[in-house]
């Protein structure tokens, strides 16, 4: 069937396949690699994507649903080259180590800034509920999104 | 994908078809090959079934409205506030985010938290169909694990949950990890003055409702003894050993979770 949607500001209307994972369909026909697949049961968020505002499991959506929609990915962070204040901040943080579950995180934490820019410790450990990570322990994620979220206040962005 | 209800009740029958709405349940039944249905009919793209209505005494949630939009609603959490209380406590965000009532009450495990929920708000559950409406109330559409009296052409409009703001709301849910854990067991209930209405979860084939302790806690008056309305309250049950607990285990549980909902109900009133 024929879908119009967004991609990271992109318009496409395009013939999808009607039993196709967003996932699969981000990374195989759009090529966007950086959504990875973990679990593919909505346990682990690595594949956490942004559809109208909203952090959802992508490998738990189906093509035609985003007709109509706009869907965020972790390659819509950046702006003109520079990477977005989250990316920097994990980076300069340490919240990234394998980097398997960085892409999600990312997404989730973006979802939160957007609608809150001031979050407690307690409301940024709720958004990443559902990302799971082997290596950091989390610490320094909290820490990350929460230094982000003082850059974007500042304006720093 | 149907675009409202009429193209939705031609396309639903005969063969093979699942209704899909969040698909949080469905798409991993059928990744797991637990299932693989010839056709799914996804509701993203209908109008309707989405609002939350003020009926008066009862509020009516339409099938299409996600966890999320539950959590944000304040006429809900003014009139209903069971339900947040369980709600928040289901998945994710990114889970919530997709997940709607109606599927967690369709899917009709024993673990469904939100059907604890729908138990103590005495839900009715409004199923429309090539045949018109008809209405159940949650206690009889749900017929056993995985089971209910929906028939293939049917579908779930919306769920209409009575309205308790006179009462007292209680939810604990013990599971092996405290985000995303599928319940091991857990005890809800609604305390006002005379009256209690207590369900539990993930101890016995359906959502349980202790109908005996409910009723002691009615007439025992000055004679009320925790004891006695725990061991009432434990005839209701019938905990599995499975994979996340033991059986023993699950009773233990529930029992403690039952004198914590009457500890705090007591240090409230
Ligand atoms: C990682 C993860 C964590 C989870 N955690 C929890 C948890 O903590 N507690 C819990 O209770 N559940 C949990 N679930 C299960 C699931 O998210 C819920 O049961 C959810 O409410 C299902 O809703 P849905 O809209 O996604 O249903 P779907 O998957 O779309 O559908 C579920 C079933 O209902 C049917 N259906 C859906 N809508 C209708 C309708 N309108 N009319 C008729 N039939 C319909 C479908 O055909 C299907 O059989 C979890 C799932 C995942 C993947
Ligand atoms: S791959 Fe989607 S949640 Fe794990
Ligand atoms: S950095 Fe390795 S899983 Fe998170």
């Amino acid at each position: 069937m024929k879908i119009d949607f967004k991609v990271n500001g992109r318009d496409y209307s395009l013939e999808v396949r009607e039993d196709m994972r967003l996932l699969d369909f981000l990374r195989e026909e759009l090529k966007l690699t950086g959504t990875k697949e973990g679990c593919g049961e909505g346990e682990c968020g690595a594949c956490t994507v942004i559809i109208d505002g909203k952090a959802v499991n992508s490998c738990l959506v189906l093509v035609p649903e985003i007709d109509g929609r706009e869907v965020i990915t972790v390659e819509g962070l950046e702006r003109d080259g520079r990477l977005h204040p989250l990316q920097e901040s994990f980076i300069e943080k340490g919240a990234v180590q394998c980097g398997f579950c960085t892409p999600g995180m990312l997404m989730s934490a973006k979802a939160l800034l957007d609608g809150n820019a001031d979050p407690s410790d307690e409301e940024i450990m709720e958004a990443i509920e559902g990302n799971l990570c082997r290596c950091t322990g989390y610490y320094k994620i909290v820490q990350a999104i929460r230094d982000a979220a003082g850059k974007l206040r500042n304006g720093k962005a | 994908m149907p675009v409202d209800e009429r193209e939705l009740k031609s396309m639903l029958g005969g063969e093979d078809c699942k209704i899909m709405a969040g698909g949080t349940d469905l798409l991993v039944r059928i990744r797991s090959g637990r299932l693989s249905p010839s056709r799914i009919v996804s509701l993203a793209r209908m109008k309707g079934m989405d609002g939350i209505l003020d009926l008066g005494e009862e509020v009516s949630i339409g099938s299409r409205v996600t966890m999320s939009e539950l959590l944000k609603c304040e006429l809900i959490a003014a009139s209903c506030p069971i339900l947040p209380m369980v709600v928040r406590e289901i998945g994710s965000p990114q889970i919530r985010n997709r997940a709607t009532l109606a599927g967690n009450l369709v899917n009709a495990s024993p673990a469904g938290d939100s059907i604890m929920a729908l138990y103590l708000s005495n839900a009715t559950v409004v199923i429309s169909g090539v045949n018109g409406e008809r209405r159940e109330k949650v206690s009889s559409f749900i017929k056993g694990p995985g089971r209910t009296t929906l028939s293939r052409d049917e579908y779930v409009g919306a769920i209409l949950l009575e309205k308790t703001p006179g009462y007292f709301p209680q939810f604990y849910k013990v599971g092996q990890r405290s985000a995303m854990a599928i319940a091991v067991a857990s005890v809800g209930s609604l305390i006002s003055g005379q009256e209690i209405r207590m369900a539990f979860g993930s101890v016995a084939p359906t959502v349980a409702v202790p109908e005996k302790a409910c009723e002691y806690f009615e007439k025992a008056g000055e004679k009320f003894d925790d004891g006695e309305f725990a061991r009432l309250a434990m005839l209701a049950i019938s905990p599995i050993d499975d994979v996340r607990a033991s059986a023993w285990y699950r009773s233990t549980v529930v029992k403690n979770l039952v004198q914590r909902t009457l500890n705090v109900w007591r240090k409230k009133g």
